[in-house]
Protein backbone atom coordinates (compact mmCIF):
# COMPACT_ATOMS: atom_id res chain seq x y z
CA UNK A 1 0.00 0.00 0.00
CA UNK A 2 0.89 3.58 -0.90
CA UNK A 3 -0.32 6.93 0.63
CA UNK A 4 -0.85 9.41 -1.96
CA UNK A 5 -2.24 13.24 -1.21
CA UNK A 6 -4.25 14.52 -4.29
CA UNK A 7 -4.19 18.21 -4.59
CA UNK A 8 -7.26 19.76 -6.38
CA UNK A 9 -5.18 22.60 -8.11
CA UNK A 10 -8.02 25.07 -8.28
CA UNK A 11 -8.72 24.80 -4.97
CA UNK A 12 -5.89 23.64 -3.09
CA UNK A 13 -8.22 21.02 -0.90
CA UNK A 14 -5.87 17.79 -0.46
CA UNK A 15 -7.43 14.65 -0.44
CA UNK A 16 -5.43 11.81 1.46
CA UNK A 17 -5.40 8.30 -0.27
CA UNK A 18 -4.07 4.63 -0.03
CA UNK A 19 -3.98 2.60 -2.96
CA UNK A 20 -2.91 -0.61 -3.76
CA UNK A 21 -0.42 -1.86 -6.55
CA UNK A 22 -2.23 -1.19 -9.81
CA UNK A 23 -4.66 1.33 -9.08
CA UNK A 24 -4.56 3.48 -12.02
CA UNK A 25 -5.56 7.48 -12.71
CA UNK A 26 -8.71 6.67 -13.63
CA UNK A 27 -9.33 4.88 -10.42
CA UNK A 28 -8.51 7.52 -8.37
CA UNK A 29 -10.61 10.11 -9.91
CA UNK A 30 -13.23 7.72 -9.85
CA UNK A 31 -13.31 7.21 -6.48
CA UNK A 32 -12.43 10.83 -5.82
CA UNK A 33 -15.03 11.84 -7.72
CA UNK A 34 -13.55 14.20 -9.69
CA UNK A 35 -14.74 13.47 -13.44
CA UNK A 36 -13.44 15.79 -16.01
CA UNK A 37 -9.89 16.11 -13.91
CA UNK A 38 -6.43 14.55 -15.46
CA UNK A 39 -3.42 13.96 -13.05
CA UNK A 40 -0.17 14.70 -12.79
CA UNK A 41 2.78 14.84 -10.96
CA UNK A 42 3.15 18.92 -11.75
CA UNK A 43 3.23 21.11 -15.07
CA UNK A 44 6.40 19.71 -16.04
CA UNK A 45 5.44 16.18 -15.98
CA UNK A 46 2.85 14.70 -18.43
CA UNK A 47 -0.74 13.56 -17.34
CA UNK A 48 -1.63 10.25 -16.18
CA UNK A 49 -3.60 8.46 -18.62
CA UNK A 50 -6.58 7.00 -17.23
CA UNK A 51 -5.72 3.32 -17.61
CA UNK A 52 -1.80 4.05 -16.49
CA UNK A 53 -0.80 2.59 -12.84
CA UNK A 54 0.18 5.56 -10.69
CA UNK A 55 0.69 3.07 -8.08
CA UNK A 56 4.44 2.13 -10.31
CA UNK A 57 5.18 6.00 -10.70
CA UNK A 58 4.55 7.50 -7.53
CA UNK A 59 6.43 7.25 -3.67
CA UNK A 60 4.49 6.51 -0.92
CA UNK A 61 3.40 9.99 0.51
CA UNK A 62 3.95 11.99 -2.63
CA UNK A 63 1.81 14.82 -3.73
CA UNK A 64 0.41 15.07 -6.94
CA UNK A 65 -2.39 17.67 -8.51
CA UNK A 66 -5.66 16.98 -10.24
CA UNK A 67 -6.59 19.75 -12.67
CA UNK A 68 -9.25 20.35 -15.08
CA UNK A 69 -8.92 19.52 -18.60
CA UNK A 70 -7.51 22.35 -20.75
CA UNK A 71 -6.00 22.63 -24.37
CA UNK A 72 -4.06 25.91 -26.31
CA UNK A 73 -5.33 25.94 -29.47
CA UNK A 74 -8.22 26.18 -31.91
CA UNK A 75 -9.63 22.97 -32.79
CA UNK A 76 -8.81 23.83 -36.69
CA UNK A 77 -5.41 25.18 -36.61
CA UNK A 78 -4.40 23.59 -33.62
CA UNK A 79 -5.42 20.20 -32.42
CA UNK B 1 37.34 4.67 53.30
CA UNK B 2 38.63 4.93 49.73
CA UNK B 3 36.48 8.02 49.08
CA UNK B 4 35.72 11.27 50.64
CA UNK B 5 32.28 13.56 49.74
CA UNK B 6 33.83 16.75 49.09
CA UNK B 7 29.62 18.13 47.93
CA UNK B 8 28.12 18.11 44.90
CA UNK B 9 27.96 20.99 41.62
CA UNK B 10 25.80 20.78 38.52
CA UNK B 11 26.60 19.09 34.80
CA UNK B 12 27.58 21.38 32.26
CA UNK B 13 24.35 21.91 30.04
CA UNK B 14 25.00 19.81 27.36
CA UNK B 15 25.41 16.57 29.42
CA UNK B 16 22.07 17.50 31.71
CA UNK B 17 20.20 17.48 28.07
CA UNK B 18 21.55 14.68 26.71
CA UNK B 19 20.26 12.59 30.16
CA UNK B 20 16.84 14.12 29.93
CA UNK B 21 16.16 13.05 26.27
CA UNK B 22 17.33 9.74 28.10
CA UNK B 23 15.31 9.45 30.37
CA UNK B 24 12.16 11.73 28.59
CA UNK B 25 12.33 9.55 25.44
CA UNK B 26 12.11 12.57 22.30
CA UNK B 27 9.30 14.14 23.80
CA UNK B 28 5.77 14.75 21.84
CA UNK B 29 5.35 15.36 17.93
CA UNK B 30 4.30 18.88 16.78
CA UNK B 31 1.21 18.06 14.00
CA UNK B 32 2.13 20.60 11.39
CA UNK B 33 -0.90 21.78 9.36
CA UNK B 34 -0.77 21.57 5.86
CA UNK B 35 -1.63 24.80 3.64
CA UNK B 36 -4.28 23.86 1.46
CA UNK B 37 -4.17 26.71 -1.31
CA UNK B 38 -5.06 26.77 -4.82
CA UNK B 39 -2.15 26.59 -6.97
CA UNK B 40 -1.81 29.92 -7.91
CA UNK B 41 -1.40 30.84 -4.72
CA UNK B 42 0.60 28.43 -3.98
CA UNK B 43 3.01 29.59 -7.65
CA UNK B 44 3.21 33.12 -6.66
CA UNK B 45 0.49 34.79 -8.42
CA UNK B 46 -2.13 37.31 -6.51
CA UNK B 47 -5.46 37.97 -7.28
CA UNK B 48 -7.03 41.25 -7.18
CA UNK B 49 -10.75 41.18 -8.40
CA UNK B 50 -11.22 38.81 -11.06
CA UNK B 51 -7.26 39.81 -12.75
CA UNK B 52 -4.59 37.69 -11.42
CA UNK B 53 -0.93 38.44 -12.00
CA UNK B 54 1.69 36.27 -11.56
CA UNK B 55 4.39 34.09 -13.86
CA UNK B 56 4.21 30.74 -15.87
CA UNK B 57 7.43 29.43 -14.14
CA UNK B 58 8.99 26.46 -15.43
CA UNK B 59 12.81 24.97 -14.96
CA UNK B 60 13.86 26.93 -18.29
CA UNK B 61 12.14 30.26 -18.02
CA UNK B 62 9.26 32.16 -16.29
CA UNK B 63 6.97 34.44 -18.09
CA UNK B 64 5.11 36.85 -16.95
CA UNK B 65 1.69 35.96 -16.87
CA UNK B 66 -1.98 38.30 -16.91
CA UNK B 67 -5.75 36.29 -16.06
CA UNK B 68 -8.73 37.85 -16.78
CA UNK B 69 -11.76 35.65 -14.77
CA UNK B 70 -14.99 36.86 -16.61
CA UNK B 71 -18.55 36.46 -15.03
CA UNK B 72 -19.56 33.07 -16.77
CA UNK B 73 -16.14 31.16 -16.55
CA UNK B 74 -15.19 32.03 -19.16
CA UNK B 75 -11.05 32.82 -18.40
CA UNK B 76 -8.41 34.52 -20.71
CA UNK B 77 -4.98 34.04 -20.59
CA UNK B 78 -2.27 36.65 -21.58
CA UNK B 79 1.79 35.69 -21.41
CA UNK B 80 4.26 38.72 -22.16
CA UNK B 81 6.95 38.21 -24.27
CA UNK B 82 7.47 34.55 -25.51
CA UNK B 83 10.72 33.47 -26.62
CA UNK B 84 11.36 31.77 -29.63
CA UNK B 85 11.09 28.79 -28.19
CA UNK B 86 7.52 29.21 -27.91
CA UNK B 87 7.41 31.35 -31.24
CA UNK B 88 8.80 27.85 -32.85
CA UNK B 89 6.11 25.32 -31.05
CA UNK B 90 3.20 23.94 -33.49
CA UNK B 91 0.51 25.99 -30.79
CA UNK B 92 2.58 29.28 -31.53
CA UNK B 93 -0.87 30.28 -33.66
CA UNK B 94 -2.49 29.69 -30.87
CA UNK B 95 -1.43 33.59 -29.33
CA UNK B 96 -2.91 36.44 -30.17
CA UNK B 97 -0.68 39.56 -30.76
CA UNK B 98 -2.72 42.00 -28.12
CA UNK B 99 -0.02 44.78 -28.28
CA UNK B 100 2.49 45.68 -25.77
CA UNK B 101 4.58 42.36 -25.91
CA UNK B 102 1.11 40.69 -24.89
CA UNK B 103 -0.20 37.65 -26.01
CA UNK B 104 -3.49 36.18 -25.82
CA UNK B 105 -3.38 32.24 -25.21
CA UNK B 106 -6.26 30.79 -26.75
CA UNK B 107 -7.73 27.60 -25.35
CA UNK B 108 -9.59 25.18 -27.05
CA UNK B 109 -10.63 23.73 -24.42
CA UNK B 110 -11.34 26.11 -21.53
CA UNK B 111 -9.89 25.11 -17.68
CA UNK B 112 -12.53 25.35 -15.53
CA UNK B 113 -10.26 27.28 -13.11
CA UNK B 114 -7.60 29.55 -13.29
CA UNK B 115 -4.98 27.13 -11.83
CA UNK B 116 -6.10 24.40 -14.41
CA UNK B 117 -4.84 27.14 -17.21
CA UNK B 118 -1.50 27.99 -15.93
CA UNK B 119 -0.86 24.47 -15.43
CA UNK B 120 -1.65 23.73 -18.99
CA UNK B 121 0.39 27.01 -20.09
CA UNK B 122 3.14 25.56 -18.03
CA UNK B 123 3.27 22.35 -19.21
CA UNK B 124 3.19 23.77 -23.08
CA UNK B 125 6.20 26.32 -22.03
CA UNK B 126 8.28 23.11 -20.90
CA UNK B 127 7.20 21.37 -24.17
CA UNK B 128 8.45 24.19 -26.06
CA UNK B 129 11.90 23.70 -24.83
CA UNK B 130 11.95 20.06 -24.65
CA UNK B 131 10.97 19.71 -28.24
Amino acid sequence: MKKLSVVVAGTGQIRDVEMQPGTTAGDILQQLNLRDYLLSKGPNEPFFAAAESVYDKVKDGEKIFASTKAEVGELERCA
Amino acid sequence: MRIKDIGTRSAPASIRGFLSRVVRGQGPAIAVQRREIPYWQERGWTRNGNVYTGSFATPYEAFFGHIEEHRGGHIDFFLSNPSHQIRGHSHWTCFQDRGNHWYLVHMSRQPRDVSSGILTIERLITDAYEV
